[in-house]
């Protein structure tokens, strides 16, 4: 059975496009544009990973993050954002909350792979 | 028709039947020839015995003559009578066989000629003695030479037989000869349709052993394309996959980078103090809503005008203005920033405002490749 995975992101040409290159990968993909449309996600089907944007019309990115990891500790969420993190900070404030940080820029490919290492863990 | 291979078998069926046609043709041609010779070989011994017959009839008829002559009997006068009778029977029989053949009929005639005198002969006796007596029919008997005629009847006879045995012999060898002939042509054209039904069949295996190979090759062929098209399928699949892969990854990078340029465009927007970013010769190169709104100047007004077109920096002891120009080419060569410097900005309806001019340096990696202003309007004293 093909993973489920939650993209959150208020920008529809994002969640389109990665949900394209998720499901040609084989995942089973839902898409959602805010926190309440993603707690509805989470509650009627659980994903094995989360795919998120920091800055939401509705939220703070990091508001759902931290819903989610209290329902579910092990559940991985990559955190895709525009804004650009250092390393430091990376590491230093959001590495108990977050699997993987990538930037709006990364390729779809560096996204993907990142998408299977946090499922083969 | 058009199969070289059918063309050539055909022929060869074609070949079998008039060979076979031709067999047909002279064994029926023999056995009519056969037939006629068997006809030819009766007509034969009928010439024989019917020469024969006169030849034995003459001696009969002239044995019951003398007899009749010698005793007076009445049966040896009707035994003579009936034996020359059967003579001239023959006779007939003799010419009317022979009517066809030239020499023969020449033959008979002569015989007949040499027994019309013992017919004459026979009458002239048989009447003498109704009419006379038997003395004078005697003295006819006794002058007559009959056994010489006789003889030269018999050697006539004898030779025709001798000829008509011969040309029997002759027609027999011939008739032999033809049988041989056709039995050898039977046969020769029974093993010649043997031969050809044989290359017949040596052409149909050899064509279809041919048709197999060919079979055989376009199986391959068809087995070897169906190979390529597969293969070639699954490459087009790939690169149509690959292309697909790409295009998409094209599409976001280009929404990333819409979204990031939206993003640093909606920051500056966002700052509610006037911001310009400068060239290194100290241009406009953008500004901020704000901008817009305290010199009532739009982008196109400003952009690529010097910065003094609407920013005049006081000086610290307020005496005199000072151009902005110094101090701000000044701190970008130094790399330093500039704070609250105080400065007057001129708007479009000429109205001077009272500003804090703050200036940092714009460094791309090593080197400074601008500046940034921000204008933040002095609180009233």
């Amino acid at each position: 059975m093909s993973h489920h995975i939650l993209i959150v992101d208020d920008e529809a040409p994002i969640r389109e496009m990665l949900k394209l290159a998720l499901t040609k990968q084989g995942y089973r993909v839902t898409t959602a544009s805010s926190t309440a449309e993603a707690g509805k996600v989470v509650k009627d089907d659980p994903p094995q990973l989360v795919i998120t944007d920091l800055q939401l019309e509705d939220s703070d990115g990091m508001g759902l993050i931290a819903r989610l990891k209290a329902a579910q500790p092990q559940l991985p969420v990559i955190l895709l954002t525009g804004v650009l993190f250092d390393q430091q900070v990376v590491e230093e404030t959001f590495a108990d909350k977050i699997s993987v940080y990538l930037h709006k820029t990364s390729p779809l490919s560096t996204i993907v792979r990142e998408v299977k290492r946090c499922l083969d863990r | 028709m058009n199969d070289p291979a059918v063309r050539r078998v055909l022929a060869a069926f074609l070949l079998v039947c008039a060979v076979a046609i031709f067999a047909a043709i002279v064994a029926a041609r023999n056995t009519s020839r056969a037939a006629a010779t068997s006809d030819w070989v009766n007509h034969t011994h009928a010439v024989i015995n019917e020469v024969e017959g006169i030849y034995s009839s003459v001696r009969v008829g002239e044995a019951a003559l003398r007899a009749y002559v010698a005793t007076g009997s009445a049966t040896d006068r009707g035994a003579a009578r009936e034996a020359f009778e059967e003579m001239s029977e023959h006779i007939e029989l003799a010419k009317a066989l022979t009517r066809q053949e030239p020499a023969q009929s020449e033959q008979v005639l002569a015989i007949a000629k040499m027994t019309s005198g013992r017919d004459e002969l026979a009458n002239s006796v048989l009447a003498a003695a109704r009419s006379n007596s038997l003395e004078s029919a005697r003295a006819l008997m006794a002058r007559d030479d009959g056994l010489a005629v006789a003889a030269e009847i018999r050697r006539a006879v004898g030779k025709l037989r001798d000829d008509e045995m011969a040309l029997l012999a002759d027609r027999d060898t011939r008739a032999y000869l033809q049988a041989h002939t056709t039995r050898w042509i039977v046969w020769s054209g029974v093993a010649l349709n043997f031969l050809l039904l044989a290359g017949a069949a040596w052409l149909i295996r050899d064509d279809l052993a041919a048709r197999r190979r060919a079979t055989a090759v376009l199986e391959e062929a068809n087995a070897r394309l169906e190979t390529k098209v597969r293969e070639r399928t699954a490459e087009l699949s790939s690169a149509n996959e690959q292309l697909s892969a790409d295009n998409l990854e094209r599409r976001w990078a280009n929404e990333a980078l819409e979204h990031q340029v939206h993003y640093s465009d909606l920051i500056i927007s966002s700052v509610n103090d006037a911001v310009l970013v400068l060239t290194k010769a100290l241009n406009i190169s953008r500004i901020n809503p704000a901008v817009v709104r305290l010199t009532g100047f739009e982008a196109p007004q400003l952009v690529n005008r010097p910065l003094r077109s609407i920013v005049t920096l006081r000086s610290q002891d307020a005496v005199a203005p000072a151009e902005l120009v110094d101090p701000v080419v000044q701190a970008l060569r130094e790399g330093r920033d500039l704070r609250d410097l105080p400065a007057v900005v001129q708007d479009k309806l000429g109205r001077k405002t009272a500003v804090h001019c703050t200036v940092f340096p714009m460094r791309d990696r090593d080197k400074v490749i601008g500046g940034i202003v921000i204008l933040r309007t002095a609180s009233p004293t």
